[in-house]
């Protein structure tokens, strides 16, 4: 195994990649530590059930870190990372097919303020969650890309392989109808 | 609902799971996945080259075959005269195999030895030297 490299907060991803490709088991570490937080939001906006996120998103790093000499900087290793998070949850829906994917689990839940609004807030969630799963992958996708993640058009592009433009009317697209789900 | 409202809503979606997750247990799981089976990339380099080698090997031979083929069969003996084998041939069967010559070529290129003016005033000795003169 090579050496571990010296770690810093501002270590760019690109230099624990390179140190995971010479077989340094710490820059994975530290690659699960910058980017589980937001995968796992990532997921379960994207209908993973809540007992389940840990699991995909273990097996998301697992398949990024044995197929990480595809990735070529085209994007962000967290959008990367996403897109093979949604690939995941993707065979998660086959092979739990025939058990219902609950979208979010709302039994856990910050219960600091008025119950009333939080409750209202647990709907709407909910029937959030409920619209993403009637949309097209793509669509979804791009939705919380975009609103979730906060990633430009560009960038979810290059991830996607689509276009900015193309990017950009599926977003609106998406918006459009959770806009009808969520009244 | 206005896109903000929608947006923030978005930002908040999951974030209760991402919340509980235990960040460093995950990475120790997928570290020790990751040397439970660990990845194959120097085997897939080392059969990429394997495959790379043998590719070679074929062509080249290949190559080495086709211009084994093309080389005309008498270039590579330069050195080996007909008059060798012919041994066995008594003094009156080289001089029918000359006078063959003489009937195929003028009488100026052969190499007669020098006094002699005819082919039946030599031996089998000089006969031959002849023989290898006219084979160049």
């Amino acid at each position: 195994m090579a050496n571990p490299l010296p770690r810093t907060d501002a270590a760019p991803d690109a230099a624990l990649i390179a140190a995971w490709r010479d077989g340094d088991e710490q820059a994975a570490a530290e690659l699960v530590g910058r980017h589980a937080r937001p995968l796992a939001r990532f997921l379960a906006g994207a209908g993973a059930p809540d007992a389940d996120v840990d699991d995909l998103v273990q097996e998301t790093f697992i398949r990024a870190f044995r197929s990480v000499d595809r990735f070529r900087g085209q994007c962000q290793f967290r959008t990367w990372l996403l897109t093979i998070g949604s690939n995941v949850l993707k065979d998660f829906g086959r092979r739990a097919s025939r058990r219902k994917v609950l979208p979010l689990d709302e039994a856990v839940r910050d219960v600091t303020g008025d119950p009333h609004e939080h409750a209202e807030a647990r709907e709407t969630e909910a029937l959030l969650a409920a619209g993403l799963q009637r949309l097209p992958r793509l669509q979804r996708e791009v939705f919380l890309l975009r609103a979730q993640q906060g990633l430009e058009y560009e960038e979810i592009a290059a991830a996607l392989a689509t276009t900015p433009g193309a990017a950009r009317v599926h977003y609106h697209h998406a918006v459009r109808r959770l806009k009808e789900i969520v009244k | 609902m206005n896109d903000e409202k929608l947006e923030n809503l978005a930002k908040r979606l999951g974030s209760g799971a991402a919340a509980r997750l235990d960040v460093d247990a995950t990475a120790r799981k997928v570290v020790e996945r990751l040397r439970e089976h660990p990845v194959r990339r120097l085997v897939w380099v080392q059969q990429t080259w394997l495959r790379i080698a043998a590719a070679l090997v074929i062509v080249l031979g290949g190559a080495v075959a086709v211009r084994q083929s093309l080389i005309q069969p008498g270039s590579a003996h330069t050195a080996h005269f007909v008059a060798d084998d012919l041994n066995d041939l008594s003094a009156d069967q080289l001089r029918d195999v000359l006078a063959r010559f003489d009937e195929l070529i003028s009488g100026d290129s052969v190499a007669v030895p020098e006094g002699s003016t005819d082919l039946h005033e030599l031996d089998a000795q000089q006969l031959r030297a002849v023989l290898r003169a006219l084979e160049g």
